[in-house]
């Protein structure tokens, strides 16, 4: 049984992940479905009620119903790199390549369903409520007198954006910023607005979540750390990430999380106060781990190898990401 | 008319770096010119900042 890992090629990232299940012996394909018709093919039939299919790349062969399971890392858009692109073959070319997939018992890291779900903030500040995480006050709203009256409820304020996209042409980037005492949020009536009460931090947190396992690293915040240094990408950095132990209750919420979201993978972001509560921002179902490996020493691509290979720890049952045949 | 968020965006750092490993399809890996696994080099990939959290990229929003 063969563990199917989709990313590009420049991803050495996954590449941690294929170095441990090499070493665990576990036959792997990795490909990317932007190489769809230029590098990458497949085939399926349905006949007589029976059905089989193949994928192939740089010279290997895989029967679908020989994926024990999927690892959705960072895949191109289906043909992106075909002779002839277009956004007609794309979506042929990924109706063709997830729909066989998608016909298999392969348990998915994570299921294209429950990752396109997950990726939208609001559903996952809600899903954090009702999973027992503490989440800071937050406005999503294209209403100017709302985001007044919310910055008179909390006027120290963060603004970042709704998606996590960021926008083209120029490329720019948006970082979670702190909202200046006296701003005017007439603009908010152009464009969905998240607005979130700042957190007074001591230290970001982020969670790795594999499965049932959980690992945490924590990063301090300088003491003398300027508090419009919000996000932690853009801060100065003045620690490495640290290995933190999970509070108890947290683990719970985080795991009901997973639960609820069909999540095999995700990592969590946190904001830690003066009293050491840990403040949900985010859950990003594909976020990078490479970073926390390497400071922390965490076995991250070794928890993720032992996932994708079956060997999930006893927890796993709670976020087995396996919707399976069923979808 | 520009949404409230955008008054908060700076210019994307343009990463023109070149990475030194390439993808060996045999391997299913990438490689550094030397030979070695490139996921192997922790000083190369901190260097690079390639597995790091970046803030967004044109075609995945998960950090």
């Amino acid at each position: 049984m063969t563990v199917l890992i989709l990313t590009s090629q420049e991803d050495v990232t996954a590449d941690m992940v294929v170095l441990r299940l090499r070493e665990a012996g576990v036959p792997v394909v990795r490909l990317d479905p932007a190489d769809l018709t230029n590098g990458v093919a497949l085939s399926g039939e349905y006949i007589q009620g029976t059905s089989r299919g193949h994928l192939s790349v740089g010279g290997r062969l895989v029967s679908v119903n020989g994926v024990r399971s999927v690892w959705v890392r960072r895949p191109g858009a289906p043909a992106a790199r075909a002779a002839q692109p277009s956004a007609w073959l794309t979506e042929e070319s990924s109706q063709a390549l997830y729909g066989l997939l998608r016909s298999t018992a392969a348990r998915w890291m994570n299921h294209p369903d429950a990752a396109r779900r997950a990726r939208h903030k609001p559903w996952q500040l809600h899903l954090a409520q009702g999973s027992g995480l503490a989440v800071p006050a937050t406005l999503i709203t294209t209403f100017p007198q709302a985001a007044r009256e919310f910055a008179e409820r909390f006027p120290d304020l963060v603004v970042k954006p709704v998606s996590g996209a960021h926008p083209q042409e120029p490329p720019r980037a948006v970082p979670t910023s702190r909202v200046a005492p006296d701003a005017d949020f007439a603009a908010v009536a152009y464009g969905p607005t998240l607005l979130q009460r700042r957190v007074a931090k001591r230290a970001d947190i982020r969670l790795t979540v594999v499965g049932g396992t959980l690992l945490a690293a924590r990063k301090p915040v300088a003491p003398d750390g300027h508090p419009d240094d919000v996000d932690v990408r853009f801060a100065p950095s003045v620690s490495p990430w640290l290995p933190a132990e999970v509070p108890p209750r947290v683990a719970e919420g985080v795991l009901r999380y997973m639960a609820g979201a069909e999540l095999a993978y995700g990592a969590f972001d946190f904001a830690e106060d003066a009293d050491g509560i840990w403040w949900f921002l985010e859950c990003n179902q594909s976020g990078q781990f490479g970073f926390v490996e390497m400071d922390t020493g965490q076995p991250i691509a070794a928890t993720i190898a032992d996932w994708l290979a079956g060997h999930g720890s006893s927890g796993d049952r709670c976020a087995e990401g396996d919707r399976s045949a069923a979808s | 008319m520009q949404p409230f968020t955008l008054n908060y965006a700076r210019p994307a750092v343009q990463l023109d770096v070149t990475v030194p490993y390439a993808y060996d399809s045999g391997l299913q890996l990438n490689v550094l010119p030397d030979g070695r696994i490139a996921a192997t080099d922790h000083a190369t990939l901190r260097a690079l900042g390639t597995t790091t959290s970046t803030a967004g990229s044109k075609t995945h929003f998960d950090d």
